[in-house]
């Protein structure tokens, strides 16, 4: 039977990188390609000798597929394509393909220059690796060769991310990354047509929770920092270009409007820079709420927010300032937290997470002693507020997506087994469908029933039905003989005499005869009559005519008896039967024990 | 569905009111709506849904960073995570912990017989179905009350009426105590003040104290009505001192009496409550907090849940302003049938965080939020 093959790659329990090898019509893609941050080892690389001991992965990968920007998904990319050695295709979105070499080099350079790591991809492989990517757009087809197809849908979480529709032939798998399924607010909802996949993957990460509203995100965020400017500190939100950065300014400056505030709001010039310019090129990505916002005015231009200049952080009284890079590890943000740290009235918000080795890591980590360059030490006395806004589905929003795309099976990764037989059998029970959960290193085969359309000639049909019997149905399938003929892409059943006309042949028959030898001293027609009513009792049901011209025939197996030239008492069985009525051999030899013992003189 | 909210839309008066009047908020939506609110440790609550064929047992355990005390600031945890969860073949319409076990009992509020469940522990999620109890009815309107003994070897008192109140040890099924009473009148509520000592509840407003050691027959304290359309709940307060052994009971009409365990007839505090829709109202659910010394909350009404300050009660009715009301449910209905209007199913106070209570309405929505007393509060609401 045709299977599909999934194996998340990595080993036991963890559960902090997803990388994904999907075995479908014989093509082997992998899905995302992420690096484990909690490791400081090679254990951070997915581990691909699962593909192959040694050598480059192009001959086993038929294309690498990227769902979204993430680290945890793509931050592998480079050592797996320049290190371990990948030449085929890499897919992912255009927004994707843009913001990735960005994170890339963010993190690579933490790593290397501020860990001092040795073994780790350079710049140059970053760059060389992007070379190999192929952008996608939405509701696209794409065929990656003659028998693979891929499609990306809109998966909502962050800018970019998609959910992927892989299709060789009749199978289909679809592949989730990260996504929600509540409308965020710069962000739509993940979407998908019902395209009845044999097999929907998805993350389990969140699949066994309820997640808080946005509403209360959102008001912490607010709480905590008009708390800080009531008692005149200082709020430093740092952040990524991208994403959440335009998400809180928009949320501020409603604030500010509706409780007629005055402290100061600041956006750091790289930032408004990088974001249009995002913006700008990916406009269709967003929320039409964004997009409507952008097209009205120039997103930055803002009553409330305004550019931000760095003499302005030593400037006395309340103030917040959005500032990159998003995890402190260097440039802005981090010498505007650097001034503000020894204040106990201050506040950082960290609205995502951080990268070890970062100051981001380090102070969500509860450290209140950074140790900073030149060895001197920075107290850290403002408050640390880490608040998570990313956008992920729970368990509702699982069983919504299956609800939409109506997969034949579902497979969760990245789940411990006993913690989600709750969810297994949920899913199970609503829709029918059975639920994997292979561990890490785990190999899950799921046999699927690819239906073949045929098209059947009309000749054939009606033979068919005029040989009565019952009409075929799905429980109960009826065997038919035909001849199938594949012609460029159609496939057609027709009769056998057809199909000899069409193809200009002559249609042979093969027979086989055998002799037997009987002692039988009657006359060679009386024998043949004994043969016929010794038949007649033991071969009930079936069809024995005894011919005028000195035949039996037997169904279609005629049986014909002369005389032994050298002793008239020896006959000759002649019995002949054309090539389908092979299981008679068995038969007639059970035949000839039962005439040698049951006729009277043999 | 959810439509795309404008920025705007989110900052309403009572999103505004909320950064100063809570410490907390959380608000989740659940698949189903809940009737049942039940502790199941410090920091995990049991629901469980009331659709007439199958529904849901979920186990959740709260947000680590509502519980957090030191590290709260450094905590981004916000959801709730389904820790166990199981089916049922029909609604529940009571459920309630054995304490020191793993171990619910539900009732689905057709009949008075019970059904067991393990809750699971660490190597399964999944709540099975381990046995059920057999009741006196095997047809009831209301269903059966359950309350469990607070210490001792698991037994559960029940009874959908006053005359059907039992108590069953688990283990064996075995009956060790009945209520000898002829009276028919239907329970609100059932619960142990003491480990052998409970009351029950009835809808009529009266209210029975006995002793689970004794035959003798139990101290009845009538109804403060002897209205017939109105129905009573009950709670006692759990106090440590048998002084601080409170009694309140709430009518449909919003009619609050406060009385003491020991002396239920004599003379206590009443109020008429501030509520919405008086007489439509069939779960209302009427509690002392734990650790606030004479503050009730009630729910049920409507889509509000409502605390009062009982020693500003005086002897003769009086209209009661609530201390604090927790309009979350109403103002952001989830609900899609305009013409239903959202009302709380139900609520419980944290066992030991003072203001922090669990609230579920029947869109589904559950709450979770740690109040500020607006008599500490400083300074006034923004505008």
């Amino acid at each position: 039977m045709p299977e599909i093959k999934v194996t998340p790659l990595g080993a036991g329990q963890d559960v902090g990188r997803s990388c994904i090898l999907v075995s479908i019509g014989g093509k082997n893609i992998m899905l995302d390609c992420g690096m484990h941050m909690g490791y400081n080892d090679d254990r951070r690389f997915p581990d691909f000798s699962y593909i192959t001991q040694n050598g480059r992965l192009t001959d086993f990968l038929d294309c690498l597929i990227i769902s979204h920007f993430h680290l945890d998904h793509c931050g592998a990319l480079p050592y797996m394509s320049e290190m371990v050695g990948y030449d085929g295709p890499i897919y992912m979105t255009h927004p994707t393909k843009a913001i990735c070499p960005i994170l890339l080099e963010d993190f690579r350079k933490i790593t290397v220059d501020k860990k001092g790591e040795t073994n780790f991809f350079t710049s140059q492989m970053i760059k060389d690796c992007m070379k190999k990517v192929i952008p996608l757009n939405l509701h696209q087809t794409v065929q990656v060769d003659d028998e693979l197809e891929i499609k990306a849908y809109y998966a909502g979480h962050v800018l970019g991310a998609a959910m992927v529709h892989i299709k060789v032939g009749s199978e289909s798998v679809v592949y989730t990354g990260d996504y929600n399924m509540t409308p965020d607010r710069h962000l739509g909802a993940a979407w998908i047509d019902k395209c009845r996949p044999d097999i929907l993957i998805s993350e389990s990460t969140y699949a066994t929770t309820i997640r808080d509203s946005k509403r209360c995100r959102e008001r912490d965020f607010l709480k905590k920092v008009h708390e800080s400017i009531e008692r005149g500190g200082k709020v430093l939100i740092p952040v990524f270009a991208l994403g959440r950065a335009q998400e809180l300014c928009i949320l501020l400056e409603t604030f500010w409007e509706r409780m007629n505030l005055k402290a100061p709001i600041y956006f750091s010039t790289g930032l408004t820079e990088k974001a249009n310019h995002y913006y700008k090129l990916f406009i269709t990505w967003t929320n039409q709420k964004i997009r409507k916002t952008f097209v009205q005015r120039n997103m930055f231009e803002f009553k409330h927010i305004k550019a931000f200049d760095r003499s302005y952080a030593d400037n006395p009284g309340p103030m917040v300032v959005f500032a990159t890079p998003g995890m402190l590890h260097a440039g802005q943000s981090l010498q505007i937290f650097k001034k503000w740290a020894g204040n106990e009235k201050n506040m950082v918000i960290m609205p995502g997470y951080c990268v070890q080795g970062t100051i981001g890591h380090k102070i969500l980590n509860g450290q209140r002693k950074l140790e900073m360059e030149g060895r001197a030490t920075l107290d850290v006395k403002l408050q640390v507020e880490y608040m998570s806004f990313s956008a992920h589905a729970d368990a509702k929003g699982i069983m919504q997506l299956i609800r939409m795309a109506e997969p034949r099976n579902m497979l969760l990764v990245h789940g411990e087994a006993v913690k989600m037989e709750f969810l297994k059998g949920k899913i199970e029970q609503e829709f029918s469908i059975d639920c994997y959960m292979p561990a890490n290193g785990e190999t899950t085969t799921v046999t699927t029933n690819p239906s073949v359309p045929v098209d059947i000639s009309l000749n054939l049909l009606k033979r068919e039905m005029a040989l009565g019997g019952p009409l075929p149905d799905p429980k109960k399938p009826r065997t038919m003989h035909g001849t199938l003929i594949m012609k460029e892409n159609s496939l057609k059943l027709v009769s056998s005499e057809q199909a000899l006309k069409e193809l200009g042949l002559n249609e042979h028959q093969l027979r086989f005869t055998c002799h037997v030898q009987l002692q039988d001293p009657h006359s060679d027609a009386d024998t043949l009559h004994r043969i016929y009513t010794h038949l007649k009792s033991v071969l009930k049901g079936y069809t024995i005519q005894h011919l005028p011209d000195g035949t039996v025939i037997v169904e279609s197996i005629v049986i014909k008896v002369s005389s032994s030239a050298e002793d008239s008492n020896t006959k000759v069985l002649l019995l002949s039967w054309s090539y389908q009525v092979k299981t008679w051999t068995l038969f007639l030899e059970r035949f000839t024990l039962i005439y040698n013992g049951v006729l009277p003189g043999g | 569905e959810m439509e795309d909210a404008e920025f705007e839309d989110i900052l309403d008066d009572w999103f505004i009111e909320s950064l100063k009047t809570y410490k907390d908020l959380h608000v989740y939506q659940l698949e189903h709506p809940t009737q049942v609110l039940e502790w199941t440790s410090g920091n995990s609550v049991c629901v469980a849904g009331y659709s007439q064929s199958k529904n849901e047992i979920l186990e959740l355990r709260l947000p680590l960073k509502l519980l957090a005390d030191e590290n709260k600031s450094l905590c981004a945890e916000r959801d709730f995570k389904v820790s166990h969860g199981g089916f049922t073949d029909g609604p529940v319409r009571c459920l309630t912990h054995i304490p020191g076990t793993r171990c619910a009992v539900t009732n689905d509020g057709l009949s008075s017989d019970l059904q067991v469940w393990d809750l699971g522990g660490e190597e399964s999620d999944v709540i099975r179905r381990t046995g059920s109890i057999k009741g006196k009815r095997s047809a009831s309107e209301r269903g059966s009350r359950i309350a469990a003994r607070p210490s001792s070897a698991p037994q559960v008192l029940h009874g959908a009426q006053i005359s059907d109140v039992q108590l069953t040890e688990l283990a064996s099924g075995e009956t060790l105590y009945k209520l000898e009473t002829d009276s028919a009148d239907p329970l609100s509520s059932l619960q142990f003040v003491s480990d052998t000592v409970f009351l029950a509840g009835c809808c009529n407003g009266s209210v029975y104290v006995a002793d689970t050691r004794t035959s003798a027959p139990p101290q009845l304290s009538h109804s403060p009505s002897s209205a017939e359309s109105v129905i009573w709940w009950t709670d006692a307060a759990a106090g440590p001192h048998p002084s601080s052994r409170r009694v309140i009971r709430v009518s449909s009409s919003g009619q609050a009496v406060v009385s003491d365990l020991r002396n239920l007839g004599g003379a206590g505090c009443q109020a008429q409550l501030d509520v919405q829709t008086p007489g439509r109202c069939s779960q209302v659910k009427v509690s002392w907090a734990p650790t606030l010394d004479d503050c009730i909350s009630v729910s049920g009404f409507s889509g509000v849940v409502q605390i009062y300050n009982t020693r500003l009660w005086g002897a003769e009715p009086q209209e009661a302003r609530p201390l604090f009301e927790h309009r979350g449910h109403a103002v952001s209905s989830q609900q899609t049938d305009d013409s239903v209007p959202t009302f709380v199913t139900s609520h419980i106070w944290h066992p030991e965080r003072p203001r922090t209570l669990l609230s579920a309405a029947s869109d589904g929505s559950v709450h979770v939020w740690d109040w500020v007393d607006p008599n500490r509060q400083g300074g006034s609401p923004t505008p």
